[in-house]
């Protein structure tokens, strides 16, 4: 019973932000009723539009890590793009340099290059902070303009695959490919890794000591100072995590889906991840199911674009009302205390 | 006049060319921060601006309408920062963070809404440079500052206006009070939610404006994600400024060289590949933040909303 109260204000937030969004639809002359059944039913109707699905819940969750790990010590990683991206480059350099290796070799030299990458690019934000205390804000968000500009110096340098029109890079060793899980269509294992990626995160911040310390700095930075906990190298370390969490989603990206680096294979992931931390209110724990939900409204809003030509840009403000209504609900909780 | 003089000339006149929206989103963010509203949305409320400064402007004919739609989209979206923040006490950063996801997602929407899907977006005219009488004779300085489009002149004057009136009015002594310490401001009968409402309002037209800028001295039109960046070197711009109009139109002369410097090198043809120079106003901003953060004077109560009931600051 408390547990239906508890979260009734965020059921209330959604219902409210789809009627606000619905009036919007309707205002600029397209059905409400017809594109909400597209958004929300494409991803079950076919098994074609489930794994669609499960494909960008991967990279949607883990970029979603990347701002709540940080977030829970009080810190704003708004970098997961280029973190993302840093992966990709990691793996994929990996992954062209190295072809020739056995699979059981190259795929996890593949994977953990691109978490050492993402995590080393979101170490120098980390860094900032660390030394000069620097906004966060400010330098991740910085490095993803300087990534955009490294992914593009790669895709058109010497690996560049001059058969594809926008730049690109050849293909990583077949090696390097991640297995299967479903043939036709693809789905890799990349999602049984992510699940796993999720639950390590929750063990460490719920259950261990030094994420309770993680945490404890985020509720209270002066308090936790008092009671001997480094503040400052738990700002630096959560930051690492998270960047590691969208390193590891952009050499998924390259070795589970793409296979090569493209221009733009960050897609709207990172925007994505930081509504989807939001939605989550910042809890590692309810990031899976809020990216699951964003990952269906995404698959939808395609299908809508197609079908109804309704922009799919309509979905970004569905996304950024439930932002605002469930920060609204929170309010409304607050003032009855 | 030999080579090197006019590529000086040319470099200085892009330049102060270039300075405009940072100057006027650099003020922007600084009116709100010094009552001690933080705006962190200067990217989608420029990207609004601009898109907003663009449709109206090509569909009214005239980009003087273009850019006060803008200023009043931006001056909204100020208006929603300082409502959320002021009067439901809400976190700057995650209001300001959803409005930049709003800005952003509404500038792309708008244009599809607008014109309908279509392959050659349609131009607006772009400002034309005012020669100042007699002083755009000067030989060199001439040129460089007195032949150039009414937001150049606006903006610097607009920064003088500022400095004036935060350090030599009684005005701007209560508006700097209120960002130093709303309780003492509070307790003098200032209202800090009054100012704070004002200061955030006039900031988002001023950043709304520099989004309109873009299409209207750039490029014609708007195209997707235009700013670049250029609203999150904003903050870093207030920061290196220490909040202080003057100093802010001095970094956006500096801010807007690296931007000049990093195309001039492209066309120039260097043997740097053209993306790292690309990335030279990012890697720039970073290392000015090294030598000035935390060395600058920031407004006390930056960042953080006011409660009259709570006991303690």
């Amino acid at each position: 019973m408390t547990q239906i109260k508890k979260s009734l204000p965020y059921i209330i937030a959604v219902v409210g932000a789809f009627i606000a969004a619905g009036i919007f639809i309707a205002a600029i002359q397209y059905n409400p009723f017809e594109a909400y059944k597209t958004l929300i039913t494409t991803s079950f109707r076919t098994p074609n539009g489930f794994i669609q699905t499960l494909m960008k819940w991967v990279p949607l969750t883990l970029t979603a890590l990347a701002f709540t790990v940080p977030l829970s010590s009080g810190k704003y990683n708004i970098g997961a793009e280029g973190q993302f991206l840093a992966g990709a480059i990691g793996a994929t350099t990996v992954g062209i340099l190295l072809a020739d290796l056995p699979p059981a070799l190259l795929i996890p030299l593949v994977i953990i290059a691109g978490i050492i990458t993402g995590a080393l690019w979101g170490l120098i934000s980390a860094w900032l902070l660390y030394q000069f205390n620097i906004n966060e804000i400010l330098s991740t968000v910085l490095l993803n303009f300087i990534s955009f500009q490294l992914v593009d110096y790669v895709a058109t340098g010497p690996w560049r695959d001059p058969s594809a029109g926008a730049p690109t890079t050849i293909a990583i060793g077949q090696n390097g490919y991640l297995p299967m899980l479903i043939k036709n269509p693809p789905l890799s294992i990349g999602v049984i890794l992510m699940i796993l990626v999720a639950i390590g995160i929750y063990f460490y911040t719920n259950k261990t000591t030094s994420g309770y310390e993680l945490v404890a700095t985020g509720a209270n930075p002066r308090a936790a100072k008092v009671h001997g906990i480094d503040t400052r190298k738990m700002f630096l370390l959560s930051m690492v995590i998270g960047a590691a969490a969208a390193g590891l989603a952009g050499a998924m990206e390259v070795s589970g889906v793409q296979h090569r680096l493209i221009e733009g294979i960050h897609s709207n992931f990172a925007t994505l991840g930081l509504i989807i931390g939001l939605i989550s209110r910042g809890k590692n724990q309810a990031v899976p199911f809020v990216a699951f939900f964003i990952a269906v409204l995404e698959v939808g809003a395609s299908a809508m674009q197609r079908t109804m030509m309704i922009p799919s840009q309509v979905v970004l403000i569905v996304e950024a009302l439930i932002v605002i209504f469930i920060l609204l609900s929170d309010l409304i909780k607050r003032r009855q205390k | 006049m030999t080579g090197i003089e006019t590529f000086l000339v040319e470099f200085l006149k892009l330049t102060f060319l270039s300075m405009v929206p940072f100057v006027l989103a650099g003020q922007g963010t600084m009116l709100g921060g010094r009552t001690g509203v933080f705006n962190v949305a200067q990217e989608g409320i420029m990207l609004t601006g601009a898109s907003v400064g663009f449709l109206v402007g090509y569909t009214s004919g005239s980009v003087f309408v273009g850019s006060i739609a803008a200023m009043l989209v931006g001056g909204l979206f100020g208006l929603i920062l300082a409502y959320f923040t002021t009067t439901l006490k809400m976190d700057q950063f995650v209001v300001g963070l959803a409005l930049f996801f709003v800005g952003t997602g509404l500038s792309t929407l708008l244009p599809k809404l607008v014109l309908g899907i279509t392959l050659t977006p349609p131009l607006i005219p772009t400002l034309k440079n005012i020669p100042v009488p007699l002083l755009s004779e000067i030989p060199v300085l001439g040129p460089i500052l007195f032949n150039q489009n009414i937001l150049v002149y606006i903006s610097v004057l607009l920064s003088i206006l500022l400095w004036y009136l935060l350090f030599k009015t009684n005005l701007g002594l209560r508006l700097r009070s209120v960002g130093e310490n709303p309780k003492a401001a509070d307790s003098l009968g200032i209202s800090v939610n009054r100012y704070r409402y004002l200061t955030t309002i006039i900031g988002g037209m001023l950043i709304g404006l520099a989004g309109a800028y873009l299409p209207m001295v750039y490029t014609g039109t708007f195209t997707e994600l235009m700013t670049k960046g250029r609203g999150w070197i904003v903050i870093a711009l207030t920061f290196f400024g220490g909040w202080s109009p003057l100093i802010i139109l001095l970094g956006s002369i500096f801010f807007a060289g690296i931007e000049v410097l990093s195309y001039r090198m492209q066309v120039g043809g260097s043997v740097i590949p053209f993306q790292f120079l690309n990335m030279l106003p990012y890697i720039g901003t970073i290392i000015i933040m090294i030598f000035t953060f935390g060395k600058s004077r920031v407004p006390a109560f930056l960042g953080q909303n006011y409660d009259r009931e709570r006991r303690t600051l």
